[in-house]
């Protein structure tokens, strides 16, 4: 009686102790469940974002642009008299310029830009203005004794044409074609600049595209991220642009003060100012789960957010230029294409590799970046680095960032040791594409720069780090954890820091194995022998 | 001696058992998080071990205070006893089924391995964990106040400490296989209650001091060179101090006449060679220089099984005139036994200390019975002689009897004995009696 009274009170006293013991576990399910389902909602913060896609005026009914212009200039004379301090905002940006300042390794601040700069696809731009300045805001950029300081030289239409049919003509150093021409199977028809004028208005996507789309002389070739297609693409290519997303233009992420349109490529960008970022709309803490959040301090939104560019289009990922100049036997241009159509060699340009769907490679970034100037000393063991993105794990302004590498082998001077800039385009004799001879080539072009060239020239491999923006995905594709936390990680390159999952001390794991198994295997040595002892008595 | 104790208190055993769930679900969602297997997903781990981090912390912030208030941080101090012997139990006496070289007692729970092992888990491996487990929630990456040049040292700290845990995890389950039955330690740590071995001498100890600090029974201890080491404050009641500074550290011949001094010296000699001296009545010199009576107890004091002093209690017996109030209050409290006879030998009443003492249940059970039920045949005339003369006036201390219990069994104890006055008439007589435990019978 007396014992199974003690019994049942003790069988209390175990039951209360196992749900003491069981009530914070289930709180903790309880609480990992509830902030979970918020976590994987699909609600968007979004701050700042206004877009006033209103016309501000209709410049049909502006007397100064009912006339019949005879030149691109006329247009832009009868812009300016009324816009009169746009000319002079305009030339103080680097779409016009084609410069900035650059700090140099030595402390010297020099103007570098677009304009001086050596980049690995078609190399440089002094000796060949006239096709490479097609994408110039300006008209008549065909030598470097261009007036940057004339105001009718400015191209508004470029940008503000809202009627589609205004166009360059890619070899007319920015000018459109005065009568009917075809280039490269494309017709060209000079504007109608009454047309055009009459419908003005905000840049949209075809604006910036005309010349942003095709840098490097075909759709998608240099950013892989920013291309024709984006015109007209779904959500799960870009939940910004596509036409089921948000539907954006460029301007209204790129925002513009004065004609100074916000955002750096680092191709030729150097410091981390007049940035655009993510965090302008969608806050520095856009995530419910904090733990995402924190990592934004050193990963940037782009990096999860982008888990492949080139989605449509391929994009080209390296240039070899010591292949080109080589004929089809009848002396016509050689040109090979891949089962996508891309052309994987081209007798003016040499070979190519393009790539769809790409991984991003990832590296540290905190804004700032160095340049290949040109006359720099190479060291050809190496790739050499055209842009090197500064950044390491230590440092507190640097993020990961999402970049495309694109590779190259291009022609330098072996005897100067530095990269060349070789004259390509031009009707002269001396231009590559005239008569495929590298050294008057390269004769022509360090001329140009003001740089012996030794007479002795090879190809040296180069790389340029092209951070990615775009192609920003739905939520669903974003990086999970173990991409980067995982044994094969996405960021296994940056291996100046511990990243948990990724990294391990193996002697660590080892000895701690050791331990584990050694202790498990002592035990079972105990057990076993306590057992025998047992059974001897 | 085998006894049933409550041995792990309720938070104990909460704590324990939370801790446990607590290591081994930080080791699964740890390890996982460090890549060793993939089960739930590196994002869900993650919040898991975070919190679970949080519920450690609040864990062992109850711990800590819970250790600190009840004194059981104690039980963790660390002891090269008996480490040796251990040792060699597990790693060979264990084997030939020796006993357990060291004994569980609710004073002292923990083995020194154990103690230990337990200590560096809960200063050195514990700690280590909490401290890089914040380092590592705090600063996740280089920041401008603290720059943490990168988590690579902090990671493989906490992973090495994950390591131990689970090393001790492994031998702490197993080892609790070694009590007395398999099942029996992991019964304990569920239930609280554990059959352990009862250290007698600790006991008895423990409950004399309980018995003397409250009775008005004088306690003494003396060292092995004769100095006072402790009294209580009945003993200085009886000797007339005020001031306990003035007794302790002095020597033991400031308590008696000069007269007296040799045979309280041949004794104490007795009692320091093993002996046990159990209610001789002696004669005190006060701190005032006058003399009183009382009924002395002495018994070695073992430290690590070697005689180290002598310790007994005393209870006064010369205030004849208030002598019956005395005794009973001497009495009430102490676990002696008091009994009262009437002038024909009838007991009147008894306590409940000679109920226990006789194994009967109720004083009804006793009431108006002769006193002569109390003894075995042989010892009946013993205690009639002693009723005749205190029936004529006078008093017996410290005389020995032999009792008949209420189921036959037989046991020894101490008597005294005095006078019952009603007015200047005797009316009876009454006493009190104090049990021989068996094992230190004469």
């Amino acid at each position: 009686m007396h014992s199974t009274k003690k019994s049942g009170k003790s069988f209390l006293n175990q039951l209360i102790l196992f749900i003491a013991i069981a009530i914070p576990w289930l709180i903790g399910a309880i609480y990992i469940n509830k902030t979970k389902s918020a976590a994987k909602s699909d609600s968007i913060t979004v701050v700042n974002f206004q877009r006033d896609k209103a016309p501000k005026a209709d410049h049909s009914k502006y007397a100064v642009l009912q006339q019949d212009f005879k030149s691109p200039e006329g247009v832009t004379a009868a812009c300016l008299s009324c816009h009169n301090y746009t000319a002079g905002d305009i030339m103080k940006t680097a779409h016009w310029n084609w410069d900035r300042d650059y700090v140099t390794e030595t402390g010297d601040t020099i103007k570098l830009g677009k304009k001086n700069i050596l980049n690995n696809f078609c190399i440089g731009i002094p000796s060949n203005e006239p096709r490479c300045t097609s994408c110039h805001i300006g008209y008549g950029w065909k030598n470097n004794q261009f007036d940057f300081k004339d105001e009718n030289r400015v191209d508004c239409l470029i940008c503000h044409d809202k009627t589609g049919t205004y166009k360059k003509f890619p070899s007319g150093a920015g000018y459109p074609v005065t009568e009917e021409t075809v280039s490269d199977g494309v017709t060209y028809f000079p504007p109608d600049y009454q047309y055009i004028a009459a419908n003005v208005g905000t840049p949209g996507k075809d604006n910036c595209g005309a010349c942003h789309f095709t840098g490097g002389g075909g759709n998608n070739v240099k950013h892989g991220d920013i291309a024709n297609e984006m015109k007209q693409v779904t959500r799960e290519v870009d939940v910004h642009m596509g036409v089921d997303g948000a539907n954006m233009d460029c301007v209204d992420c790129h925002k513009t003060h004065r004609h100074n349109i916000s955002g750096n490529l680092y191709s030729i960008a150097s410091t981390d100012t007049n940035r655009v970022s993510c965090s302008m709309c969608h806050t520095e803490i856009p995530h419910k789960n904090n733990i995402l959040n924190v990592h934004s301090k050193k990963v940037a939104c782009q990096t999860c957010h982008i888990p492949q560019f080139a989605k449509v289009s391929a994009t080209k990922m390296s240039w070899d230029w010591s292949t080109a100049g080589q004929f089809k036997e009848d002396g016509s241009y050689k040109i090979v294409k891949d089962s996508m159509g891309n052309v994987t060699y081209h007798t003016m340009k040499g070979s190519f590799v393009w790539e769809k769907n790409v991984s991003p490679e990832y590296q540290w970034f905190n804004g700032r970046a160095k340049h290949y100037v040109i006359g720099d000393k190479i060291d050809t063991s190496e790739v050499v680095s055209l842009n090197g993105l500064e950044g390491r794990y230590a440092d507190n302004r640097s993020k990961i960032v999402p970049v495309k590498v694109h590779l190259a082998k291009q022609i330098y001077d072996s005897e100067n040791n530095y990269l060349i800039n070789p004259h390509l385009f031009g009707k002269d004799s001396t231009a590559y594409w005239k008569n495929y001879d590298w050294k008057k080539a390269a004769q022509t072009g360090m001329d140009s720069v003001g740089l012996p060239f030794s007479g002795k020239y090879g190809f040296a491999e180069t790389e340029m780090s092209w951070p990615v923006n775009h192609m920003v995905a739905p939520m669903s594709e974003s990086l999970q954890c173990a991409d980067c936390h995982g044994a094969n990680s996405r960021i296994a390159a940056l291996n100046d820091f511990y990243l948990i999952g990724r990294d391990r001390s193996k002697t660590l794991d080892y000895a701690g194995f050791a331990l584990i198994v050694f202790s498990a295997f002592g035990v079972f040595v105990h057990a076993f022998m306590r057992i025998l002892g047992k059974n001897k008595k | 001696m085998k006894k049933s104790t409550y041995i792990y208190r309720s938070f104990e055993r909460f704590w324990h058992w939370s801790q446990a769930l607590l290591i081994f679900f930080l080791a699964l969602t740890g390890f996982e998080m460090h890549g060793s297997f993939k089960i739930f997903g590196f994002e869900n781990v993650v919040r898991w071990h975070n919190l679970a981090a949080w519920a450690f912390l609040v864990l062992i912030v109850f711990a800590v205070f819970w250790h600190f208030v009840t004194g059981e941080w104690k039980q963790y101090i660390p002891t090269t006893k008996f480490i040796k012997a251990q040792v060699d139990y597990y790693l060979t006496g264990i084997f030939r089924g020796a006993p357990h070289p060291t004994h569980k007692t609710v004073y002292n729970k923990f083995n020194p391995l154990q103690r230990l092992i337990y200590l560096g888990l809960k200063l050195l491996v514990i700690p280590v964990q909490v401290i890089t487990g914040i380092i590592y929630m705090t600063y996740i990456y280089p920041n401008e106040s603290l720059h943490v040049e990168g988590l690579g040292n902090i990671a493989i700290l906490h992973t090495f400490g994950a390591f131990l845990l689970l090393a001790f995890v492994i031998a702490h389950v197993y080892l609790t296989t070694t009590g007395d039955t398999p099942a029996s330690a992991i019964k304990a740590m569920i239930t609280g209650w554990e059959e352990i071995d009862v250290d007698e001498n600790e006991e008895r100890l423990k409950n004399l001091h309980k018995a003397v600090d409250k009775s008005v029974a004088g306690y003494y201890r003396l060292g092995a060179n004769g100095f006072i080491e402790d009294v209580n404050d009945a003993w200085l009641g009886m000797y007339k101090c005020s001031d306990r500074s003035k007794v302790i550290g002095q020597h033991y011949n400031i308590t008696r006449d000069e007269a007296d001094l040799s045979s309280f010296t041949n004794q104490l000699n007795q009692v320091m060679k093993g002996e046990i001296l159990t209610g001789v009545t002696v004669r005190r010199k006060c701190m005032d220089g006058s003399f009183g009576y009382h009924i002395l107890s002495a018994n070695p004091v073992y430290t690590e099984g070697i005689i180290s002093g002598v310790e007994g209690f005393i209870i006064n017996i010369d205030q004849k005139e208030e002598s019956r109030e005395y005794l009973y209050n001497a009495v009430k409290d102490s676990g002696a036994g008091y009994y009262r006879l009437n002038s024909d030998g009838i007991i009147e009443t008894v306590n409940d200390a000679w109920l226990k003492m006789y194994k009967y249940a109720s004083v009804a059970e006793i009431a108006g019975k002769h006193f002569s039920i109390t003894r075995p045949v042989t010892e009946i005339v013993k205690l009639e002689e002693t009723f005749a003369k205190v029936i004529q006036g006078e008093i017996i201390s410290g005389a020995l009897a032999i009792r008949i219990c209420k189921d036959g069994t037989t046991g020894k104890h101490i008597l005294s004995a005095n006078p019952v006055y009603e007015g200047n008439k005797i009316i009876g007589m009454e006493g009190f009696i104090l049990d021989i435990n068996e094992e230190f019978a004469l």
